[in-house]
């Protein structure tokens, strides 16, 4: 697409969209092409925004054809620069935002098809309407899509009980790169006919085909909801308060995360009325419990849990919601922990998983090597626990300088990372690799594993039009 | 001084809720309930008049269904030395509702009555009012801010445009705006605590006071859509559409 030709190329791409959906004016690009952390800043000559499937087959028709880049971008939150155009590589952003409609909602099978630009937050209310409930739950939850979701194979807070999108997900529409569309819509509990290619498009962050529709599994929205703020001395002590909470509310415990005095903070600091809910202390944990019976079940487990941990010494102090409004209280604190950090400067994102077992020692030895190699930085990790999901972020030094703190990322990720490979964990546990994270994986993963991946882009992408440079290294 | 607290079980705030087919009102069934957030304010400050030697006792009375001993517990977790619930079933309208607490206030002798300025589900904005009436005790409403002193207690009252300060001499009346203070989270040992905590459950008819509702609702009806916003391309088009459209220009 470096030719003269340019721009008779876009206007066959922009003649495939509707009008006033091929946008070429700096100003109405720009909010495709800046992301929440800042860390890039995209260039492109043309968003297209389709309307259906229809066109978004069309496009990649043609980008096949002519050889084009094409990047895919959902609610543009994605945290490893994915969704954001690369400069100088002309490529065309595919927004999904117009396809946002419910297709079918099938309550007694539990079940919803839905399209792949609808925000995660009107996938929610969709359920809610026919008395169901998505559980899928980001902080993100207003902006992102479930396109988005999907092929991020976002986790979130809901993870614990309900699994990852993957876990949430029957089935998929995608437009496959070279625009044929794959129709795998399907909504059966069990499908075992050959390989289930559903799930390779899951979390490949739009290298292997660009998801239109879902067919989404449902829950019924339990009866009664208990949370608790809970003050612990540890992580090992989180970790023995965690067991207990498991085998007390078992499938039942929808939340379990963790937060380090620092990132609580943090956030009293700087999230407006915020207020901490008992003393303060080295580290806190938010519980919540759900119960499909009633309310006064899910509190009672939570005393139950709660009575124990103190008994045991695993918790210092708790507090228990007394309302909907409080639980809510204890959740604006936890989903506030990422923004927060943008106001104490410069902060270097790690989003890493151990086996849960292993937090405890991990969070000791990854904070005292980032304290020894870069003295006056703050750690402030949070995350979720249950899953052994840590966001291992650090601020810079108080009164430091921003860009030369933020000049050592690939520093201080080696340092993270090391420990967390000495525990067998993820260096990438839910937010994907996008851009971010693609030589870092080169480095990581066996070579096999980095042959199998090759393989699969090939065979799927074989021109290598799709969200190139993301994921794995362009060949 | 003994200060008596009204509060009631309402419709959690947090909760969607939704029209009953009928319109004959809001749909209830596994719906959370809670403490009227307005109530959760007069508690705390009835708390923190005790916690600083002001008041001796603090009691929690609510009428509603038996259910309303939950409410009630949960005054009792904040902090609440015991609690009283007259049980009636249905709508009890505000008129009722301050004739019973009158009778309350007659058996208990509070120095001090504070409610909340109003209940999220009717937003009747009539209880403390009423029963300052029927006692014949001074007022202050919308309260930001009590100090007691020895001539009594000065509200600072949250009034239109500004705010007024009323002295009031003892027992009186006090209703609690938003500002007045932020109610504490229960605590897992005052939890425990509450649990043990005395709640004397008794007929609301017991007091002879008449609870048939004066009023009918005709009609519950859900707040129109809000259309979703939109983009324009230009000033001429915004300007047309607020001639054409909203017809404002
Ligand atoms: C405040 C905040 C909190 C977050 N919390 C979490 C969290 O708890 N857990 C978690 O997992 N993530 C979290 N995230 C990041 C998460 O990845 C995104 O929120 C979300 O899953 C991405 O959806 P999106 O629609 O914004 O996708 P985008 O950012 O637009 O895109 C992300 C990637 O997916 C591709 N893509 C998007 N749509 C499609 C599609 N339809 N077909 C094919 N490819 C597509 C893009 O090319 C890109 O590679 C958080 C982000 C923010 C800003």
């Amino acid at each position: 697409m470096k030719s003269s030709s340019t721009s008779d190329l876009l206007s066959r791409f922009a003649a495939l969209v509707g009008p006033g959906h091929a946008l070429v004016e700096e100003a109405d690009k720009a909010r495709y092409l800046v992301e929440w952390r800042d860390l890039y800043r995209g260039e492109t000559p043309l968003v297209l925004r389709p309307a259906n499937t229809a066109e978004v087959a069309a496009i990649l028709r043609l980008a096949h054809e002519t050889r084009t880049a094409i990047v895919p971008q959902g609610g543009n939150t994605g945290l490893v620069g994915g969704q954001v155009p690369i400069p100088g590589q002309h490529e065309i952003v595919v927004s999904l935002e117009r396809l946002d409609k419910v297709r079918s909602i099938d309550p007694l099978g539990n079940s919803m098809i839905v399209e792949a630009g609808m925000p995660l937050a009107s996938v929610h209310a969709a359920a809610e309407a026919a008395d169901r409930m998505f559980p899928l739950t980001l902080a993100s939850l207003g902006s992102c899509q479930i396109g988005g979701n999907i092929a991020t194979n976002a986790g979130g807070t809901a993870v614990l009980a309900y699994g990852n999108a993957r876990n949430l997900v029957l089935g998929l529409e995608v437009v496959l790169a070279d625009g044929r569309i794959w129709n795998g819509l399907r909504q059966l509990g069990k499908d075992n006919a050959g390989y289930d290619l559903k799930q390779l498009f899951i979390g490949s962050e739009g290298t292997l085909g660009i998801i239109t529709a879902a067919a989404l599994r449902l829950r019924h929205r339990p009866r009664g909801v208990a949370a608790a703020f809970v003050s612990v001395g540890s992580p090992a002590a989180a970790l023995g308060l965690f067991a207990r909470a498991q085998a007390a509310a078992g499938f039942g415990l929808t939340g379990f995360e963790l937060m380090s005095g620092l990132a609580m903070e943090f956030a009293l600091r700087h999230i407006p009325g915020a207020r901490l809910p008992t003393a303060p202390a080295p580290w806190y944990v938010l519980i919540e419990v759900s119960s499909s019976l009633s309310g006064s079940e899910a509190d009672a487990t939570v005393l139950d849990i709660l009575t124990g941990a103190t008994a045991a010494g695993e918790a210092l102090e708790a507090a228990v919601a007394q309302s909907f409004t409080q639980i809510d209280d204890f959740w604006r604190l936890r989903h506030g922990m990422s923004e927060v950090q943008k106001h104490e400067g410069g902060s270097i994102k790690h989003d890493v998983s151990v086996p849960i077992g292993d937090l405890p020692a991990f969070l000791e030895e990854a904070m005292a090597a980032v304290e020894a190699a870069f003295p006056g930085c703050r750690p402030v990790p949070f995350g979720h626990m249950g899953d052994g999901n840590i966001h291992f972020n650090v601020s810079q030094p108080v009164g430091g300088d921003r860009q030369a703190f933020l000049a050592r990322w690939n520093e201080m990720n080696a340092v993270v990372h090391g420990v967390v490979r000495k525990y067998d964990g993820s260096v990438a546990a839910e937010h994907g690799i996008g851009r971010l994270k693609v030589d870092l994986l080169a480095e990581v993963k066996p070579p096999l594993d980095l042959e199998l991946m090759g393989r699969l882009k090939a065979a799927f992408d074989p021109l290598g039009i799709l969200n190139p440079g993301r994921v794995i290294r362009r060949p | 001084m003994k200060i008596l607290v009204p509060v009631k079980r309402v419709v959690d705030y947090n909760v969607n809720i939704r029209v009953k087919a009928d319109g004959s009102g809001v749909d209830l069934a596994n719906v959370k309930m809670s403490m009227n957030p307005f109530d959760e304010i007069s508690v705390e400050e009835a708390l923190r008049l005790r916690e600083a030697g002001i008041a001796s006792e603090v009691v929690a009375v609510s009428i509603g269904p038996k259910e309303a001993q939950e409410t009630v517990r949960t005054a009792l977790a904040m902090g609440a030395d015991r609690g009283i619930v007259l049980e009636a079933e249905g709508t009890v309208e505000p008129l009722a509702v301050a004739k019973l607490l009158k009778a309350i206030v007659a058996e208990e002798a509070p120095g001090l009555v504070i409610l909340g300025k109003q209940a999220i589900d009717d937003d009747c904005n009539q209880t403390g009012q009423m029963l300052s009436a029927l006692l014949g005790w001074p007022q202050g409403t919308f309260a930001s801010k009590l100090v007691l002193g020895d001539n009594g207690i000065e509200v600072t009252r949250e009034v239109d445009g500004g705010l007024q300060t009323v002295r009031l001499s003892l027992p009186a009346v006090v209703t609690a705006d938003l500002r007045l203070n932020e109610p504490r989270y229960a605590s897992l040992p005052n939890i425990m605590k509450a649990k043990k905590k005395p709640i004397d459950l008794r007929p609301a008819a017991q007091y002879g006071v008449d609870l048939t509702p004066r009023l009918m609702v005709l009609k519950t009806a859900e707040p129109p859509v809000r259309p979703a916003g939109r983009r324009l391309a230009s000033v001429a088009e915004l300007v047309d559409c607020l001639k054409t459209e909203a017809g404002v220009l």
